[in-house]
Formats: structure tokens, sequence, C-alpha cells
């Protein structure tokens, strides 16, 4: 009698290790990092992972460190500095007070200044389109559906929107990205604060999620009339177009630098915690751009590589914000320095 | 295999009388030690897996299967996987449903049909499918796939059989359960199908020639000799490939669309077990929500062991009914 053949048994095997690597996978923690006396380690943010990338070798050639970076997203790069197993983390929200106990000894300092677009596509409208915070609530919210929409119309005199359908791309993994958007809108909209929030991801009630700034981006691109967000150098390095965003003086501002200087300006009083909020600025900073964030760099105060780590946040927060301009990251505001370095200067070993 | 025939295998032929051979008793050690291995692992595994669950388990005992409910922003956090499960039911379920008669098909078309110069560059074809890595799969539903469904098959089926809920509204942006779907069953299609044209090779040449000297027709000679006679291990096939759609994350996640709903519309966002884990672990922020989604990962671990199990037992059953060995296990 002919056997079932040897490849039906690796199919079964095949089949069965697929399903325990997908759970082994998920259960595995964040992964260790030797390093050697030099090498400075971090892990988190993948919205700051592109600026960190353009220091690597100028470092290496300032100081000879060996700067080791990984885009994990911000949970786990928090998580990895709770338990030390890199020098640094990054995260774009900042800590919450239960992650600043469990990090035992942390602290975090903004260390660089980005934004994040609000894209769209719409074929056949060639202007630079409107858009303002409470109708985009309501859009992300499924309550305003079609782009001639009144509230949108109103925000665009002169061109003729079509009756399109919105179809909504939001990120479905967790993003930094997310968080600055949904802060934007929960400051902006009370229904969207009360029942929604704002976080590293939410409950969208509308909408299809996009893995990644290139999930959401190629939703997007693909489905006409559609609305998405992504932070605004992959939004411009791809081409694809963003509104301008009113802001609380009333002008529409596009995420520039100046638009996030302006708004970075609204903040000179960073909390204890040295968190910073520039969503939504009050309407004296008739240029900022609303849906602009810092970023932040977590390390314990405590560090056996103290002097390195300090000489290379230095660096990072001067020299290193040098680099950002040219990915779309502001260099940071002069007291957002000072209290940077005021921060830095507490590491010790 | 199991890890228990295994070792059986190796000691079935006792080495009584013989001289011990260096070779048999390496063959011994290696072989055992491989089993043994795997078992440590697999038990490893799933310990860490309910241990690293255990604070979401704790907090929602076995309520979380069932609670729709999916919300990690801080101070409005609650979890529950009754959506990601039907997600996952439902899709696989829905590739196993397109690629059955696909899969019977391509087998029957190899085996019986196909002229002997097509047989080999098709059997290649097919198993080169099964050779895509799936994050590719997921990009090629991304960007082609998915667009063309949304512009064309979506409409259409909405059009002409919008009465039935499976055919809704199809969403606006191509990703949906549909397109999980689609390609769900390129990822099955070739795992059913290679394991059918096994089986159909196997069946013996004088039953199928005796059926077609009684006058029989070749559709006849299928549906009476050969279908009967692969029965258990086809039913075996299609619970393999509907494992292997289970368990898949990469892939769905690229083309799912995501959301927390439970609802039929086939051409809506969803998200599996597999497409949430991959989508939210990473950046996961709270203790809770790693659990959670750990806990996630524990029921598909269930899950994927039951659906072994069960094509064990068929194959064992429908061996013992037709009273013959073939290989006893999938």
């Amino acid at each position: 009698m002919r056997k079932l053949g040897p490849s039906t048994r690796i199919l079964a095997l095949v089949a069965l290790a697929g399903a325990v690597a997908a759970v082994a996978v998920s259960a595995a923690g964040a992964s260790t990092n030797r390093h050697t006396a030099t090498t400075i380690t971090g892990a988190g943010s993948t919205f700051v992972q592109p600026l960190v990338s353009q220091w690597i070798s100028p470092l290496g050639s300032a100081y000879g460190y060996e700067l080791q970076y990984s885009g994990v997203g911000s949970g786990a790069g928090i998580a990895a500095i709770t338990a030390r197993t890199v020098d640094f983390g990054a995260s774009d929200a900042p800590l919450s007070t239960d992650q600043f106990s469990a990090c035992n000894g942390c602290e975090q300092i903004p260390w660089a200044l980005g934004a994040t677009s609000v894209l769209y596509n719409l074929p056949g409208v060639k202007n630079l389109l409107h858009m303002d915070g409470p109708t985009l609530a309501k859009i992300f919210m499924g309550q305003i559906t079609a782009w001639n929409d009144p509230a949108i119309t109103k925000l665009n005199p002169g061109v003729s929107l079509p009756s399109t359908k919105i179809s909504i791309a939001h990120r479905s993994d967790n993003s930094g990205t997310t968080f600055n958007f949904t802060d934007y809108l929960s400051s902006v909209s009370p229904a969207w604060n009360s029942q929604i929030g704002r976080g590293v991801a939410v409950n969208w009630p509308v909408g299809s999620g996009g893995k990644g700034s290139s999930g959401v981006a190629a939703l997007v691109s693909q489905t006409p009339g559609s609305i998405g967000y992504a932070d605004v150098f992959y939004a411009i390095h791809n081409h694809l177009s963003y509104f301008a965003v009113k802001n609380s003086s009333g002008k529409f501002a596009t995420p520039g630098l100046r638009g996030m200087l302006s708004a970075a300006q609204s903040d000179q009083k960073p909390a204890a915690d040295n968190s910073l909020s520039i969503v939504n600025p009050p309407k004296k900073f008739a240029n900022a751009y609303p849906i602009s964030t810092f970023t932040y760099v977590i390390v314990p105060l405590q560090s056996s590589k103290a002097p390195d780590l300090k000489k290379f946040l230095f660096w990072a927060v001067t020299k290193g914000q040098t680099y950002g301009p040219k990915l779309l990251f502001a260099p940071l505001p002069k007291t957002v320095l000072v209290v940077a370095e005021k921060a830095i200067a507490k590491i010790h070993s | 295999m199991s890890t228990a025939e295994l070792s059986a295998e190796a000691t079935r032929r006792p080495f009584t009388g013989r001289r011990v051979r260096f070779g048999d008793v390496a063959l011994q050690v290696v072989a055992g030690a491989a089993a043994l291995g795997v078992t440590v692992l697999v038990g490893l595994i799933i310990w860490k897996v309910f241990e690293q669950a255990w604070p979401a388990i704790q907090k929602y005992g076995l309520g979380f299967v069932t609670t729709v409910a999916w919300n990690p922003v801080l101070g409005h956090e609650v979890y529950g996987a009754g959506s990601f499960l039907f997600g996952t039911m439902i899709t696989s379920f829905g590739a196993l449903l397109l690629a059955a008669p696909l899969s019977m098909g391509i087998a029957l078309f190899l085996t019986e049909l196909a002229p002997n110069v097509l047989k080999g560059p098709v059997t290649a074809l097919v198993e080169t499918l099964a050779a895509i890595p799936s994050v590719v799969l997921g990009l090629w539903g991304i960007l082609v796939l998915g667009p063309v469904l949304r512009t064309t098959i979506e409409p259409w089926l909405h059009s002409a059989f919008g009465f039935i809920p499976l055919f809704g509204e199809p969403s606006t942006a191509g990703a949906s359960i549909f397109t999980a779907i689609i390609v769900l069953t390129i990822m099955v299609l070739p795992i059913v199908s290679s394991i059918s044209r096994e089986l159909f090779l196997g069946v013996p040449h004088d039953l199928k020639e005796g059926a077609l000297a009684l006058g029989t027709t070749r559709w006849e000679m299928v549906r009476g000799v050969m279908f009967p006679y692969a029965r258990g291990g086809i039913a075996a096939a299609l619970i393999l490939g509907f494992g292997r759609a289970i368990g898949e994350a990469i892939a769905v996640t690229q083309v799912i669309g995501g959301g927390v709903f439970i609802h039929w519309n086939l051409f809506s966002g969803g998200d599996t077990l597999g497409s949430k884990i991959a989508a939210s672990y990473q950046g996961s922020t709270t203790k809770l929500q790693t659990a959670s989604l750990i806990y996630l990962g524990a029921i598909l671990l269930v899950f994927s062991l039951l659906v072994n199990l069960l094509a064990q037992w068929i194959v064992r059953r429908s061996a013992k009914k037709h009273g013959i060995t073939r290989g006893g296990h999938a």
C-alpha cells in the first residue's frame, strides 16, 4: 500500500512549526544587546529612526562611538530601557506615570521635533486643500462621509469638490504618529476626546488599517477619495498630497519647519517629567502647524556608561539637530535645548 | 509524525542476538534526542505563552474569548478576542471553501487528465506557489489584488448578490476580509493540492481500471473510486490547509484592513488573531495590552493544536474504516 509521501509529513511539520513560531515570536521579549566600551545601544520609536540613522557615521568620526539603534516601536523601546537591555529608549508619546515608576529612575528628554501630515488622494483637484481640526475629527469619526460636505467646501472656497465618498486610512500598528494625530484630534474635538481619546493605537470607529506609514500610504494612494496620515518626511518623499491645516489663529499652515518651530514656541515650560505638548497651540503662534510633536529619548539617571551617554546626548541635541531639517525634523528651540541639557547633566554613574 | 511514533520507530527493532553496531546506537541517540528536543521545546513554548498571558487571563478569564473589544487607549483599556476569533474563522473557512474545489481540480488534472508534457511543469508551478514568502503575497495583495477586487469584483458581486449579507457594500479602500480570503486561498492551495495529488496517485491502478472496465465514465470512476478511497486523506489535507490559514499573520495584516467589528460583510475590514498580534505586538505600551496579545497567541496555539489533532483523528478513523493502513498521520 502506498504511503503518504514524505512531502505530506514535511508539510504537516511546516504547518505546525509555523503555528508555533507565530506564537513564539509573539512571546519573545525585547532582545538583549551586547556592548563593548564605546557602543551605545538604543531602541524604540520608528518615527525618529531616520534621524538617528543619520547620526551613526558622524558620531563615529567625532567620538569613535558605535551607535546601534533598532526601530522596534516606542512601546518596545520603553520596555527595553525598563529592562535596561539598552542604553537608551526612544518614545514619541511621553511616558505615563505607570511607565515612569516601572522604569525605576528614568528620565525623558525631548530630543527631536517633528510633525504629522494629513494625506489625501482626490484625483482631479489640483489645489492645495484646506482642513481644520473639528472637521477632521468628524471625518475620522465617520460623521462626514463625502468630499462635497458643506464643512469641507466652506474651508475651500473656489474649489469645486466632487461628491466622492471619503475613505479613511489609519495605522493598524502602534505608532507615535498615531499618538500625535489622536492627541491633536482630542484637543480640538471634545467628542473625539471623550469617545476615542489619544494613544499610540486607538479604537478607530471607521476606516481601514495599514501597517506602517507605507501601509497607510499604499491605501491612500490607491483609493480615490481617501484620507490618511503619516510623518511629513514620508509624505513629501513619496509625493503624497497633504492638507494645509487651520491653526488657532485661523491661518492654514503646512507641515514645514517654520510651522513646527512656531508650534514649538507654544510650550516653553515643560512639565516635571520634561514632557511638552504642542498640538493645537494658541492663536498667538500665528504660523504654527497644529499637529507637531516633540519626541523623547528615555535614559536611566544612573548608568554605568554615564560619561559616554552624556557626551552622545549632548551631541544629539546640539550638532545632531543639524541633520534634522532635510528629514523634516526642526532643530530644537533654545528653551527646549536648555531643558534637555539640564536633564542630560543629571545622568550619573 | 508525532514524537511518540518517532521514538517507537527508533525502538521497533531490538538488537537481540545481533552485534550492537555504533551506527545503530548513534541513530537511536540522535533520533531520540531530536524527538525529545522538539517535545521539550513545544512544552516550553506553551508554558511561556501561558505565563506571559497570565495577567490578561487573570483579569478577563475565559470571557476574554468572546468579548468583542480592543481599546488600547490609556484609561479606557479593555481587551477581548471575540472579533479576532470571528475574523480568523471567517477568513480560514472562506479560504478553505475556495481552495477545496480548486485544489481537487488541480490534483485530478495532474493525476488523471493532464498530458504528460504538462504534468511536470504544472506540478512544479503549483509547488512554487508554496514557496512565495507570505510577506510578498501580502504586498501583492495590497498593491495589485486589493485594487482589482475593490474596483471590479466586489462591486459586481455586491450588485448581483447584494441580498446575501456576505456581499455587502464594498469598503472604498482595497483592504477587506475578502482580500484576505483570496490571499489565504492562494497560500492554502499548494498544500492541499499537492497532498491530494499524492493521495490520488496512491489509488491502486487495478481499482481504477476495474471500474473503467465495468463501463464507468471517467467522472464516475473519479467519484466512485478515487474520492472514496482518498476521502480521509483529503479531509486531513483540508484541515492542514485550514491550520495554515488560521496561523497566517503577516500577509493577512497587510490586506485585511483592521477593525474591532463582528459583521458578515466580506467586503469590509476586520482582523484575525494572527494579524492583530502582528500589527500590535511591536510597540505595545502597557503590560495588560502585551499580556492580552499573548492571550490571543495562546488561543491561536490551542486552536492550531486542536486542528492538528482533528486531522490525525480523521485519518486514523478513515484508515480503520477502510481496513487499510496509510501514513496514519497528517
